[in-house]
C-alpha cells in the first residue's frame, strides 16, 4: 500500500476504522489485525469505489465487511491472520478512548449480534436510515424498527448497572 | 438517572483526532509465515498420505489377487516419497533472514522448481502406473476371457507375446498418450488439491511487489 494513499486517503478517515474494529475485538492484538486489514482492502478495493456514495461511506462499508467475514472466520476456526502464538492482552483504550462512558458503551454493543452491532454504530455516526440500509444490504423501513430495539437492549444493559 | 447512549457516544470522541490509528505494519510477514506453514504442511500430509496410500494399495491388490500389481505400484511410488522428501527439505533450507517479499520470492522459485521435478518424474510414472495396470488385466483371469473374445471376433495370425497384434498396439497407443498427457494430468491434479493456496500465494506476491513500488 502505497504510503501517500495510506496518508491522504485512510488516516483522515482512521477514526471510522477504529471504532468499527473496536467493536468486533476482544484484544489489542485483533484490533491491530482487523485494522490493518480493512486499510488493506480499502487500498485494495479502491479502483471499485465508483464515487457513487461518499469516501466515507466506502470505508464504513469495508469496515464492516471485513470485521463480519473475520468474525465468521474465526468461528470456523480459520485463523488466517490472527496469530494463536501470541498471548491476548486486555485491549488498551486509555489513549483512544479515554471516558469510562464509551468503554462501558463498547462493553454494551459487544453484547449485541454482528449485524445489530453494524446498525448501531451506524447509527450513532448519524448515517441515515436509507445509508444505513445501503451498507447493510436491508430494507430502510425496517432500520428504524431495528434502531429502537437495539437501543432499547443497550439501554437496558447500560442503565441496569446504575 | 437514564444516560442516553447517543450522548455516550458523542461525549466518547469529542476528541476524534485522539483516536491513535495502529501502526500498518508485520502483516505481510505473519501472512507470508502463514501461507509457507501452510503449504508445508500440505506437502508434508501428502507424503504421508501416498505413503500410506501405498501400503493400501498393496494390502488391497493383495486381496485380490494382484500382488505384484501391489507390489509394483509401490515400486512406482517410492520415488515420489523420496523426491517429495528431498525437495521439503529444500523448503526448509530457505533463508528466513531475508526480507518478507525475498523470502516469499525464494519459496515461490522452490515451489516452482519442485513442480517441475515433480512433473519430470509423473511422465514417468503415470504411463508405467497404465502399463502396471493393463498387463495385470490382461494376465487376470477375466483378461484372458476378454482377449478370447476379441481373438474370436477378430482373428489375426499377427500375435506379439501371445496377445493379437490389434491389442498391443491399443495398449501402446494408450500409453502414449498418457505419457504425452502426464504432465497436464500432474498440473490438473495439483491445482485440485493446491490451487487454492497457490493463487493465495501468488496474489500476495503481487500485493507485496506494488507494496515496494
Amino acid at each position: 500500500m502505497g504510503s501517500d494513499f495510506y496518508q491522504l486517503s485512510i488516516l483522515p478517515f482512521a477514526g471510522i476504522i477504529i471504532k468499527i474494529c473496536r467493536a468486533y475485538t476482544n484484544s489489542q492484538e485483533d484490533f491491530e489485525d482487523y485494522y490493518q486489514e480493512v486499510c488493506l482492502q480499502i487500498w485494495r478495493s479502491k479502483d471499485n469505489f465508483n464515487q457513487e456514495s461518499e469516501w466515507s461511506t466506502w470505508i464504513y462499508r469495508i469496515s464492516l465487511n471485513v470485521c463480519l467475514t473475520y468474525l465468521k472466520r474465526r468461528k470456523t476456526g480459520d485463523k488466517e491472520i490472527v496469530s494463536n502464538a501470541l498471548p491476548e492482552e486486555a485491549i488498551d483504550d486509555s489513549k483512544a478512548f479515554s471516558s469510562d462512558d464509551i468503554n462501558e458503551l463498547y462493553s454494551a454493543i459487544k453484547h449485541l449480534s454482528e449485524t445489530d452491532r453494524a446498525v448501531i454504530l451506524l447509527y450513532l455516526e448519524e448515517k441515515s436510515y436509507e445509508e444505513i440500509a445501503d451498507i447493510i444490504g436491508s430494507n430502510a423501513n425496517n432500520i428504524g424498527v431495528r434502531i429502537k430495539r437495539i437501543k432499547d437492549r443497550l439501554n437496558k444493559l447500560i442503565n441496569q448497572k446504575d | 438517572m437514564t444516560r442516553s447512549i447517543e450522548a455516550m457516544w458523542k461525549n466518547g470522541f469529542v476528541n476524534e483526532a485522539h483516536l491513535t490509528a495502529p501502526k500498518i505494519n508485520d502483516l505481510y510477514n505473519r501472512k507470508s509465515q502463514n501461507i509457507v506453514d501452510k503449504l508445508r504442511t500440505m506437502f508434508a500430509i501428502n507424503i504421508k498420505a501416498i505413503m500410506v496410500g501405498s501400503l493400501i494399495m498393496l494390502v488391497m491388490m493383495s486381496l485380490i489377487g494382484a500382488p505384484f500389481l501391489g507390489l509394483y505400484i509401490c515400486c512406482l511410488l517410492a520415488p515420489l516419497i523420496i523426491i517429495a522428501k528431498r525437495e521439503l527439505s529444500k523448503s526448509v533450507n530457505l533463508s528466513k533472514g531475508q526480507s518478507s517479499y525475498d523470502y516469499l520470492i525464494s519459496f515461490n522459485n522452490w515451489l516452482q522448481s519442485s513442480i517441475e521435478a515433480y512433473s519430470d518424474y509423473y511422465k514417468i510414472f503415470y504411463p508405467l502406473f497404465f502399463l502396471g495396470m493393463a498387463i495385470q488385466a490382461i494376465v487376470s483371469k477375466a483378461g484372458g476371457k476378454i482377449i478370447a473374445l476379441f481373438v474370436e471376433k477378430l482373428p489375426t495370425d499377427f500375435i506379439i507375446l501371445g496377445l493379437p497384434y490389434y491389442l498391443i498396439a491399443i495398449v501402446a497407443v494408450i500409453t502414449l498418450i498418457v505419457a504425452r498427457y502426464a504432465e497436464a494430468l500432474y498440473r490438473l491434479d495439483l491445482n485440485i488439491v493446491y490451487g487454492r493456496q497457490f493463487k493465495k500465494l501468488e496474489e500476495l506476491i503481487t500485493d507485496m511487489k506494488e507494496l515496494r513500488n
